[in-house]
């Protein structure tokens, strides 16, 4: 008998449809073969020599130390898990195996989703064993509060579409210069691209986790604010969605068409999510901490406040966290801070304890110094702050100082322990003595008018003056542009020979001048000539 | 029958690499011979159901692959070694087939003892967990036939299978095809004409896309009695007729 006179055999058992187990081997082959954890001695060197060392210069503030997961881990992550991803998915191009993989009843997208997968697990567990290190250290010497989780899940929601996107390079355009092309091309967008693409200040910069950063006290004085989190998660959640309904679309995929309608709901979803995300981050807004409000449409906020998206603003966010400040006495004046800086107390005190002495007894000197969350102190007319942040301001009866939480974490990125120390007596200087012209919101220097400067002068030469008391001279005052107004150069030469001759006076003889002077002096009634 | 083609024609370009085959096949070995060139593997990848037909007709195990949901019926019962095997390096031969198996939608508790029969049937019992890279050609070749027979396909389809094989793994190869087409139909593609004489129950010689051939192994060895170059008898027959093609 030939095959031809043969007859067909019915079919000996029907196999069954896949299953859930079926799905789970697949990716236990995968995740057993992937290449990824072979990167991660590579990432770990990278981990300790860079985020970790960074975090560890961070004093042991949990959003501080977290905020070197989207900062550094991510990017360094990304190259390896985006190279890895788009070398995996180019498997099937390079090995040459697509005729196996596309006569297959599965179709071979479901392969390639257990692959893409596989990767971003590996990814994930390396990237979570590294804040494992990193928050395990920081619980360690945190004096107050908990890890921040935000900054992890939506780090890890990044890893997983920036693998897709990885991953659906390599299958769509297989070839051996993909992984790195993709690797280079996703370290450059995650660090600079999206930067170009929208803008750092653009309320549509929210949307990348590598670009928006916390405040540095974030969940400290208020609950962790989680509006960008949120919409974050939805715009990578979106956007994974689509790379992979891309991928799932493609004619190789092998979809059928039950699968095909399925994966295109969605891709459907993915971009409705992505687009409700990105219209979601263009309402973003920067508010005073505990409000959801700005302070007004005119008034320049910090770079420091927190955004907020109304949508997703939930109000519970709003409550200050109850805390009991740590202080220490200087010239009669406590001064205190937040138990998450308690670390900081004694260079807060011993910044702000010489000028302290100085303008004891004054009218206007505070009684009580106190921090507030960053980006609650809004620049008042007539202000100049230090760095162009609202860095501190007198107010209340009796008077007290108010400095903002970013002055003291400062210190970190400081180049000094003294640049620290000389920053917050310029923010309690500048406050007392206000020098009576406006600063722009972008923190240049404030530059008089030739017509408002002769009133302007006697006031800067009176900072300069109280500076150079508590030991910081001129020469630094410029260097680290501590006074933050431009005056004309002739009249700033005249004002600079003031405030050393005023600076020069007996301590009493300064004292009781201010005391006679001070009220005319802030009103702008004093001119150079008039000080002693 | 469980191959059953019309008219097939594949074209890519202006070159038609399947230019008109009318073929039925049942169960047994179906030798599918012919020169470089004459479309033997781009009928096998339509069989195959990697590429469609740009026309005619085609139906496998009584089905219309052009169809999703037959063709997918379809898959779950075939089998296919490509003529160039991709693999994945760092997969062992177990996981290769397994993975394989997985694919082609065999049921999970299942594919463990399917997978331990074909690496017997292969011979690849000592290779079991060695890494694919570092597997000669000729156990790689081993592989993919494991890989191709492990949902025990009703329509296997083999594109030199051969090829790589030393002569004692070649005749083993021809053992486990006689035994697999008791219940299949199993097409193999091949230059080596001493493959189909072993094995076929039935030959069909490809010329230029065409089918000039068809019968069996004794009757192709019979149309090399009057001439045609060769140091076997059938290799003659196989002569003769590409020679009668080309003139």
């Amino acid at each position: 008998m030939t095959a031809t006179q043969l007859p067909a055999r019915p079919r000996a058992a029907a196999l069954r449809p896949p299953s859930g187990g079926t799905a789970w081997r697949l990716l236990r082959l995968e995740l057993r073969r992937s290449p990824m954890p072979w990167t991660f001695p590579l990432l770990a060197a990278l981990f300790a020599f860079d985020p970790y060392r960074t975090a560890m210069g961070y004093p042991a503030v949990w959003t501080i130390r977290a905020s070197v997961l989207p900062n550094k881990m991510l990017p360094d992550f990304v190259v390896f898990v985006v190279g890895i991803a788009a070398w995996v998915g180019s498997r099937d191009g390079r090995r040459h195996t697509l005729d196996l993989v596309e006569m297959t009843p599965r179709p071979r997208w479901a392969g390639q989703l257990a692959a893409w997968a596989a990767t971003t697990i590996w990814a994930i567990v390396a990237f979570l064993a590294a804040t494992a290190v990193l928050y395990g250290v920081t619980a360690a010497q945190a004096t107050w509060g908990g890890p921040p989780w935000w900054p992890v899940i939506v780090s890890c929601a990044e890893l997983a579409a920036l693998a897709a996107l990885g991953f659906t390079a390599g299958a769509l355009f297989p070839g051996r210069f993909t992984a790195p092309l993709a690797a280079v091309g996703a370290f450059v967008l995650s660090l600079e691209g999206f930067n170009n693409a929208v803008g750092r200040s653009s309320a549509f910069a929210v949307l990348s986790p590598t670009t928006y950063v916390p405040a540095n006290d974030a969940g400290v004085f208020y609950p962790y604010p989680p509006d960008v989190a949120i919409d974050q998660l939805m715009f990578l959640a979106g956007l994974t969605a689509v790379v992979l309904g891309v991928l799932g679309l493609a004619r190789s995929s092998g979809a059928g068409p039950g699968l095909r309608r399925g994966v295109a709901v969605l891709t459907a979803a993915g971009t409705a999510a992505a687009l409700t995300a990105v219209g979601l981050a263009g309402t973003a807004r920067q508010a005073l901490p505990g409000t959801s409000q700005p302070p007004s449409a005119t008034a320049p906020l910090s770079m420091q406040a927190p955004w907020v998206i109304p949508a997703l603003h939930d109000a519970a966010s709003d409550q200050p966290r109850p805390y009991t400040p740590v202080c220490q006495t200087v010239a009669a004046v406590p001064v205190c801070i937040h138990p998450a800086f308690r670390i900081y107390l004694p260079d807060v005190a011993a910044a702000l304890g010489p000028v302290l002495r100085v303008v004891a007894g004054l009218p206007g000197a505070p009684v009580r110094a106190g921090q507030v969350a960053s980006g609650s102190l809004v620049p008042r007319s007539g202000q100049v702050n230090v760095g162009g942040l609202p860095a501190g301001e007198i107010s209340g009866t009796p008077p007290a100082f108010s400095y903002t939480a970013d002055q003291v974490p400062a210190r970190a990125f400081a180049e000094s322990r003294g640049m620290f120390i000389t920053s917050l007596q310029a923010a309690l200087v500048g406050a007392f003595v206000p020098a009576g012209v406006s600063q722009p919101a972008t923190g240049a220097p404030a530059v008089p008018d030739r017509r408002t400067a002769p009133a302007v002068a006697p006031r800067v030469a009176v900072q300069e003056a109280l500076l150079i008391d508590v030991g910081v001279p001129l020469a630094t005052q410029r260097k680290q542009g501590l006074i933050a107004v431009q005056l004309p150069s002739a009249l700033q030469a005249q004002a600079d020979i003031v405030a050393q001759r005023f600076a020069g006076l007996p301590a009493a003889a300064r004292h009781a001048w201010l005391a006679r002077h001070l009220a005319a002096l802030r009103a702008g009634h004093v001119t150079l000539a008039q000080l002693p | 029958m469980n191959i059953e083609t019309a008219g097939l024609i594949r074209r890519f370009g202006r070159t038609e690499a399947v230019a008109g085959v009318d073929l039925a096949a049942g169960p047994g070995v179906f030798g599918l011979l012919g020169p470089n060139g004459a479309g033997k593997t781009t009928l096998l990848r339509m069989m195959a159901t990697v590429i469609p037909p740009s026309s005619g007709t085609l139906r496998l195990l009584g089905r219309d692959p052009r169809a999703s949901g037959p063709r997918r019926e379809i898959r779950r019962r075939l089998g296919y070694l490509p003529q160039q095997l991709g693999y994945y390096p760092s997969f062992t031969t177990v996981e290769f087939i397994e993975y394989f198996a997985l694919l082609k939608e065999m049921p999970a508790r299942q594919i463990p003892g399917a997978v331990a029969v074909a690496v017997e049937r292969t011979d690849l019992g000592g290779k079991a967990r060695a890494r694919l890279r570092t597997l000669s050609g000729g156990m790689l070749r081993r592989v993919g036939i494991a890989q191709a027979i492990v949902n025990e396909p009703d329509l296997l389809l083999l594109d030199e299978p051969t090829a790589g094989l030393d002569p004692e793994q070649r005749v083993s190869f021809r053992a486990l095809l006689r035994d697999l087409a008791q219940r299949s139909t199993v097409v193999v593609s091949t230059h080596l004409v001493e493959d189909v004489g072993a094995a076929c129950s039935e030959v069909a010689l490809m010329h230029q896309g065409k089918i000039v051939f068809r019968g069996t192994p004794a009757e192709l060895t019979a149309r090399g009695t009057d001439g045609g170059a060769g140091d076997a008898p059938l290799e003659r027959g196989y002569t003769a007729v590409l020679a009668q093609a080309r003139s």
